[in-house]
């Protein structure tokens, strides 16, 4: 497979191509930030959260209005939700779950099926590095599942909800994620990372 | 002015340099832990921090723009950055004008349609300093944007060039400064190698502004190259990563 590292300005494709982390300067797909390009696709390496439709995210309740509430989405952007939306009573510091229903021109998002977490923690990580804490078909995911024992929900925005069983070495196993995203073999050093923290052996359905 | 002597009888430089080397240069990116994005650069004495925070609400507020990403550059010398007296530190006269010119720098390359209503925040310190503090700020904040994730057309890569006793060279030191007849900032995106700074102090003739310029351009390349690879020690470990 290749793979070659991208710095902001590399020309990454002849054609006109849109994807994230470029820019389309006389016809040609050039890089805007480091990133990797593999056959036709550019997986940036940092970023900056922007709401999606569609998108569910970890957030803080941040302002409490008369008709709803502002929350702060590990983004440059905030999202707000009208107490429209549900029958529960929020305050200020509360961690939530939504999905982002509507983003209007300068990136707001308005939110819709606000829950709220109690207990737990939370951690944060570049929204870019998600889809590895996933893995394929959720494969990572399940597997930090099953050591730890861990209740994790992930927010597209990169914030990321723990509760019960070993949350700490959740924890450690999301930061070496995050800082190990996109090196080889990231699973099976998972494997081995959780297995000599619990001393248990990968079950076969966590190991897709 | 006091004259001094700024060739030697080798036709070489008091540093020893001949008229394009550089002095020896190095960067590192991701050197501060609170920023989103930092880097050092040490070129020859000089010695420059910079930090990028953001994108970010803007304060103060009413500078917010709906259409685009403001850009903040904030350039200034440590009070003990040189043998000379730079007073109380923060900002000065000077300073304020240098900033002013390197936020222009970046509002063209930075895609600031990208992130309407926030600010991107520049901040460059000089530690130390030996003459070409702007083009080593300019260089440390580039690379700083990169490793905040900031997107951007191009890097900058600026190098200064100048006259001293009657020779255009590359990359003046504080004392070819102080006592060469002119000097000249240069920065160059090499996308498509456009100038994205020029500024000049003292007097050139047509001629020796486009050798000067030209010269200027293949001693930007070097830094460029330094540039890249300062960000691959950073990011390079993820050269054989896998699919994901």
């Amino acid at each position: 497979m290749m793979q070659k590292i991208i710095s902001p300005g590399e020309q990454l494709f002849e054609k006109p191509l849109d994807l994230e982390g470029t820019f389309v300067d006389d016809g040609r797909t050039y890089a805007s930030v480091m990133g990797l390009v593999r056959d036709d696709r550019f997986v940036p390496l940092k970023g900056h959260y922007l709401p999606v439709p569609g998108d569910y995210v970890v957030g803080i309740v941040i302002v409490e209005k008369f008709s709803g509430y502002i929350v702060e989405l590990h983004s440059p952007y905030e999202g707000n939700f009208s107490n429209r939306e549900t029958r529960e009573a929020f305050a200020v510091g509360d961690v939530i779950s939504a999905k982002v229903a509507e983003v209007n021109e300068v990136h707001a998002a308005t939110l819709v099926e606000p829950r709220k977490f109690s207990g737990g923690t939370i951690l944060e990580v570049d929204y870019v590095k998600v889809p590895r804490i996933i893995g394929k078909n959720g494969s990572m995911l399940a597997m930090i599942r099953d050591f730890t024992g861990c209740d994790l929900f992930i927010g597209k925005n990169g914030r990321i909800y723990l509760r019960g069983g070993n949350t700490t070495l959740a924890s450690m196993a999301i930061m070496k994620i995050d800082a190990e995203a996109h090196t080889p073999g990231l699973t099976d050093r998972m494997r081995e990372f959780l297995e000599a923290a619990t001393g248990k052996k990968a079950s076969p359905e966590s190991s897709v | 002015m006091t004259e001094k002597k700024l060739l030697g009888d080798d036709g070489k430089r008091l540093s020893g340099r001949s008229d394009v080397d550089l002095r020896p240069l190095s960067m590192s990116v991701g050197i501060l832990k609170q920023a989103n994005g930092s880097a050092m650069v040490e070129w020859g004495k000089n010695k420059v921090i910079a930090a990028v925070y953001g994108p970010r609400e803007v304060f103060p507020k009413h500078q917010t723009n709906p259409h685009k990403a403001r850009i903040s550059f904030r350039y200034v010398m440590a009070p003990f950055c040189s043998m000379e007296e730079h007073g109380r530190a923060g900002p000065n006269r000077r300073s304020i004008e240098i900033s002013k010119v390197l936020k222009h720098v970046f509002e063209n390359l930075v895609l600031v349609n990208q992130f309407p209503k926030t600010s991107v925040d520049i901040s460059t310190e000089v530690i130390q300093s030996d003459g070409g503090t702007r083009v080593a700020a300019l260089t440390a904040a580039s690379l700083a944007l990169v490793d905040a994730g900031i997107p951007m057309r191009d890097l900058v890569s600026p190098v200064s060039v100048g006259k001293i006793e009657g020779r255009i060279v590359v990359d003046l030191d504080k004392d070819e400064d102080n006592f060469g007849s002119s000097d000249m900032p240069v920065g160059f995106s090499h996308r498509t190698g456009e100038i994205v700074l020029w500024q000049m102090d003292g007097m050139l003739t047509r001629d020796e502004l486009a050798k000067g310029l030209d010269m200027a351009f293949e001693a930007s390349k070097k830094v460029r190259e330094l540039q890249l690879e300062a960000l691959k020690a950073k990011y390079g470990t993820a050269e054989q990563a896998e699919t994901g």
